[in-house]
Formats: C-alpha cells, sequence, structure tokens
C-alpha cells in the first residue's frame, strides 16, 4: 500500500517536472523566436512610419489603429516607387523626393534569374558527369570547393581589372572597340555563375548520386542516345532537385552584395547596391524608404526560402549534410 | 559544292563522335574549365602582374612602372592591413563561437517532438534567408540613439543615472560588438540546422542500451550523443568559418567601418584601398597575399569536410 502511494507520488512528480521542463523550453524558445523576428518587424514598422517617426524618441512600436503612437503612412513605399501622384508638389527636401527603384529591382532580377540558370544548367551536366564518370578526378568535386571558400574581396580586386583594364585593350587592339564589362549586365552575371556553381555542383552531386544507374544502362540498351538518356530519364527524376537548387543560388545571388558594389553602377544597380546608396546620401540617412526597400528586397526571399525550407541544409553544407 | 549527302553524314559522324563516352563525359568539364580559365585564372595572372608594377587608377596605365616587389613590401609594412586581418578574425572567431552555442542549445531544445516544433524550426530559419545588408541595416535600425534597444535599456540606465540615449555605434568596442551580434543573428540559423540534423540522425539503439547499462542523463550526453555529433560540429565550425571571414556586408551597412578604423574587416579594408583610395598596385599585392594566406586555411578546412562527409555518410548508411 505505501510502496504503491509513494510511487504514484513520485510519477505525480516526474509529470510535473516535465512540464517544469515543457515550459521553460516554450519560454526559451519564445525568446529566441522573438529576438529572430524583432529586427524584420522593426523594419516593417519603420517603412510606414513618416520622416518625423524614425527616430523618435521614445520610439513608437505600433501604428495608431492598435493603439500605438505612430500613424501608418505609404509615403516611403510611394517614395520610392515614384508613383506620379507626388509628382509636382514635392518640396526640394529629401525626405519628400521621389526615388525610383523600378531600375535597380529589374537588374536585380534579371541578373539573379539569368545567372542562376546558366549555372544550373552548366552545374547540372557538369556534376551529371562527376557522378557518373567521375570526371576530373576524384577530388575535382573539392577543388571545385575553393572558389566558393575564397573571400569575393579577393576576387573582386582581379575581375575589376580585368573588366575594366585588360578587356578593353584586348578588344581595343584587336578589334578596334573598346569593349568593357566593368558595369553591364554580362559581367555581373557571368561572376554570379563562377562563384554559384559550386553549390550548384554539390547540391546536384547530391541529388543525381540517387538516381540509380540501371535506368540509364536500360535506356541506353534499348538504344536511347546519351542526350536523350539524359533529357528523358536523368533530368525528370531530378528536377525537383533542380528546383530547389536553382531557387537556393537565386537567393544568394539576389542578396549578393560585394561583387556588385565593386563592379557595377552607375549603370547596372542591384537592390542591396541601391540600398547602400541610401546609406550614404549627402542629406543624411534615409530611415523610411530604406526600411521599404529593405522590405521589398526581404520579402520574397524569404518566401522562397520557407518553400525549400527542408533543402537549405543541403545547400549550405555544399551537400554534407542532409536530411 | 557541299554535297548534302556527305554532309550529314560528316555531321551524324560529328554527333556520333561526341557520343562517344570518353568524349561524352568530358564536354561539361572543358566548358566549366575554359569558363573558370577565361574569368578567374586570366584575371589572377593580371593581379599578379599589376601587383608588380607601381600604378594608381588616378593615373593613366601607360605611366605605371615596373616596381618589383615594392608593393608587397608595402603591403607587409602597413600596420593598418594586419589590424583589419586581426579584427576580422577575432570578429569571425567571437561570432562562430557564439553562433555554434546558442545553435547547440537550441537544437538540443527542439530536435525532440512536440506541440509547435515545426513553427519554431520555421521561424528560427528566417534569418538566414534575410539579406546580409538588410540585416545590417535592421541592426543599425536597433543601435540607433533613439532606437528600441536604448527604450528596452532606458529603466536600468536611468535608475544609475546615464542619459539612456546612447549612441552604441559611435563607441569602439560596443559597435564591434554590434558587427558580432548582427552575423550571430543571422547565422545561429544555420548552425541550428545544421546540429538539428545532427540531432535527429542521433541512433536510438545507442542511447536505449546507455540507458539501460545505467548511465545518466549527462552521461548519455557527453559519451554517446556528443562523440557522435562531431562531425556535425566540425562540419559547422569550417562552414561558418568561411564564411564569416569574408565579413563585409553588415559592416558595411551598420558602422561603415566606423568609428575611426574599429570595425575595418580585411574585405572593408582592401574595397577601401582600392575604390576609394585608387591604391590598385597595393590592393593586387593585398589580393595575392591574402590568397596564399587563406590557401592553408581553406585546403584544411576542405579537407576537415571531406573526412567528416565521410563519417557522416557512413553513419547515414547504418
Amino acid at each position: 500500500m505505501k510502496k504503491t502511494l509513494a510511487n504514484s507520488t513520485k510519477d505525480i512528480s516526474l509529470v510535473k517536472r516535465y512540464n517544469l521542463f515543457s515550459y521553460f523550453r516554450h519560454l526559451i524558445l519564445l525568446l529566441w523566436s522573438s529576438i529572430v523576428l524583432f529586427p524584420i518587424f522593426w523594419m516593417i514598422s519603420t517603412s510606414f512610419k513618416d520622416s518625423g517617426d524614425w527616430v523618435a524618441w521614445p520610439p513608437n512600436w505600433f501604428p495608431s489603429f492598435l493603439g500605438g503612437g505612430y500613424e501608418p503612412t505609404l509615403h516611403n513605399y510611394r517614395q520610392i516607387f515614384a508613383f506620379s501622384s507626388m509628382g509636382e508638389e514635392l518640396s526640394r527636401e529629401a525626405t519628400d523626393q521621389a526615388y525610383t527603384i523600378w531600375g535597380a529591382l529589374g537588374d536585380s532580377a534579371s541578373i539573379a534569374s539569368v545567372s542562376s540558370l546558366i549555372a544550373l544548367l552548366l552545374g547540372t551536366f557538369l556534376a551529371y558527369s562527376i557522378s557518373r564518370f567521375n570526371v576530373g578526378g576524384k577530388n575535382f568535386r573539392y577543388i571545385i570547393l575553393t572558389i566558393r571558400m575564397v573571400p569575393p574581396i579577393v576576387i573582386a580586386i582581379p575581375i575589376v581589372m580585368y573588366y575594366a583594364i585588360l578587356i578593353p585593350y584586348a578588344t581595343d587592339t584587336l578589334f578596334q572597340i573598346r569593349f568593357s564589362l566593368f558595369d553591364s549586365y554580362i559581367g555581373l552575371s557571368l561572376l554570379y555563375v563562377a562563384t554559384t556553381l559550386p553549390f550548384v555542383i554539390w547540391m546536384m552531386l547530391s541529388f543525381i548520386d540517387e538516381v540509380p544507374y540501371t535506368l540509364e544502362h536500360a535506356a541506353r540498351i534499348m538504344g536511347s542516345s546519351r542526350l536523350y538518356t539524359l533529357r528523358r530519364v536523368v533530368i525528370p527524376l531530378v528536377a525537383p532537385g533542380m528546383v530547389v537548387t536553382f531557387l537556393f543560388i537565386f537567393i544568394l545571388n539576389w542578396s549578393e552584395f560585394l561583387l556588385a558594389l565593386t563592379l557595377t553602377q552607375p549603370k547596372v544597380t542591384t537592390m542591396p547596391v541601391l540600398l547602400n546608396k541610401f546609406q550614404s546620401a549627402v542629406e543624411g540617412r534615409l530611415y523610411g524608404p530604406q526600411a521599404a526597400i529593405g522590405t521589398i528586397i526581404t520579402i520574397p526571399v524569404v518566401i522562397l526560402g520557407v518553400l525549400i525550407q527542408k533543402h537549405l541544409i543541403t545547400g549550405f553544407s555544399f551537400g554534407t549534410i542532409r536530411k | 559544292m557541299v554535297d548534302p549527302v556527305k554532309s550529314t553524314k560528316k555531321r551524324a559522324g560529328f554527333v556520333a563522335w561526341l557520343g562517344k563516352e570518353r568524349v561524352f563525359r568530358l564536354i561539361p568539364f572543358v566548358i566549366v574549365e575554359g569558363f573558370f580559365l577565361l574569368l578567374l585564372a586570366i584575371p589572377f595572372i593580371l593581379t599578379v602582374y599589376i601587383s608588380l608594377l607601381k600604378w594608381r587608377a588616378n593615373r593613366p596605365f601607360e605611366r605605371a612602372y615596373f616596381d618589383g616587389l615594392g608593393s608587397y613590401v608595402k603591403v607587409i609594412t602597413t600596420e593598418d592591413f594586419w589590424w583589419a586581418l586581426g579584427r576580422t578574425f577575432y570578429f569571425a572567431g567571437t561570432a562562430v563561437i557564439l553562433e555554434l552555442l546558442i545553435g547547440f542549445f537550441l537544437a538540443m531544445l527542439v530536435y525532440k517532438s512536440f506541440r509547435g516544433r515545426r513553427f519554431y524550426i520555421t521561424i528560427f530559419l528566417i534569418p538566414m534567408m534575410v539579406v546580409p545588408v538588410v540585416a545590417g541595416y535592421n541592426f543599425s535600425m536597433i543601435y540607433v540613439d533613439s532606437g528600441p534597444l536604448n527604450q528596452i535599456l532606458s529603466p536600468f540606465l536611468e535608475m544609475f543615472g546615464i542619459n539612456p540615449r546612447i549612441r552604441w555605434l559611435s563607441h569602439p568596442a560596443a559597435a564591434q560588438w554590434a558587427v558580432i551580434l548582427a552575423d550571430v543573428w543571422q547565422w545561429t540559423s544555420l548552425t541550428f540546422l545544421i546540429f538539428l540534423s545532427g540531432f535527429s540522425a542521433l541512433p536510438q539503439q545507442l542511447t536505449n542500451a546507455a540507458r539501460v547499462l545505467g548511465a545518466s542523463k549527462w552521461q548519455i550526453f557527453f559519451w554517446v550523443h556528443l562523440p557522435l555529433l562531431k562531425p556535425a560540429i566540425i562540419i559547422a565550425v569550417v562552414i561558418r568559418l568561411m564564411e564569416a571571414l569574408k565579413i563585409f556586408d553588415q559592416a558595411v551597412l551598420l558602422t561603415f567601418g566606423g568609428p575611426g578604423t574599429a570595425t575595418e574587416t580585411i574585405a572593408f579594408f582592401l574595397w577601401r584601398q582600392v575604390w576609394i583610395f585608387n591604391k590598385y598596385s597595393f590592393g593586387a599585392a593585398a589580393s595575392v597575399l591574402l590568397l596564399i594566406m587563406f590557401s592553408f586555411l581553406i585546403f584544411y578546412g576542405i579537407h576537415l569536410l571531406v573526412r567528416e562527409r565521410a563519417v557522416v555518410q557512413e553513419e547515414q548508411n547504418i
């Protein structure tokens, strides 16, 4: 009798301990969630604040319809999208000027998507031939990684000299035209292809290695050519992987900053560079438009990232860790 | 006159030649290698050449003259170069240690299934996808003298009679920590993810066996789980360290190298030398030196990755 009672109290205390642990866990996880979300929340709320509220003291946390202190306004968004309604009546103050981000948005989207696509195609085929034929020797796949690990500034300095000096000089002497890749779509895209190829190769290797070779073998015996086998057997099987890889390197290219900052401007401008421009504006920092730009750059990337959540780890760890 | 039959035959022969295994396997390899050769190898040779000249970009290239190893000597004797390099390692090291600790702790809390697990994981992953420049901007908003950080701290600060509107980013040490914390905020999600997959791959039988043999929770953790997680830890260290040494984006938006040179990382230092002061041969020499220095690190890092990858795959196959 006594024994069972003791046992049952012990059980209860165990349950209690488990509950306590559970509360503790939720507390910590909620704390970290708030740390993670707060900067993003602050950016989004700043993007709806008018110039007086950007750095008001004490800062306003919530818009007026939630009982907070600032009137939400679309002014910042209207400014950066340069909507015509702002047109004439603008004052000359920097906070009221219209800026346009359409150009940068287009540049960013086109450069990121084109270079991701090229890298995806090249990388997939190379990954296929590494996986199937062991091209380049056993260590080739590791040698490729070095490109990703070199700090981009070490790449940027040679490239800027190459684009701005050697190529114009060479084309001038050979064809009598000065052709420069500096500040051009092609120049930046080519470099993005080079810097994301290691990721593509490694991600695609992890997908292609899983496709059984016997399938291709069967197709070959039935008389399909190599390209046909690749197109109708291998590619359909790794297509989901290709989509994931494309989105992953799209995110990387979309957020790339150093190379875009050093190799472009003023003609070609990507979004991160544009955000930085507002930073060093002579008129002082324009927090509101910056926040609006930040929101616009971040939202598509976060959506894409959440879509490929499960594969992010494969990408960032070069396929070393798979779920 | 070209004989059409002959030309199609020739074409078919060419396609067949391409289809041969010894040719076909090399096609993508040759394309990619040629691409790298054109885009990365030639510029590098050019860089080595320019690093041997004495030339500033604000003068015409024709006036550059051969200077031997002059630029290299200049780089090595520039104190700021070494300071920037040291600072980069300090930032990267501190940030990576914090990221590992926090990521490990969070993964430990989350890896067993409970209600809301997926929700937390999704939220924790968000910073990784935020554009680094935007992360830098966000933190600059938070550290602003009338920002939320100061408001949260103000009750404590006013208790001690300090004006709560502290300019964090004008103080060297605080600015350095601001850069580090921005990096930690962004990349803890990656270490968290790596450790999470490490924890989920832990074989349950070993834990059970240890428990049956009478091991306590801490013993299981230290003697069973930690050794099994070693590959994940090493992979996380290598990947994060290599990325953290590139630190540039957040620092530009957050502090722009300042105050003074307190947050000037090596990337920022070289960017300023080349793109602001136009010291091209200096930059070229510095990038050659950096590449040599980093190559050891890179090869060791890749060696570790390869080794641990083999271990991970073996574990997965068991």
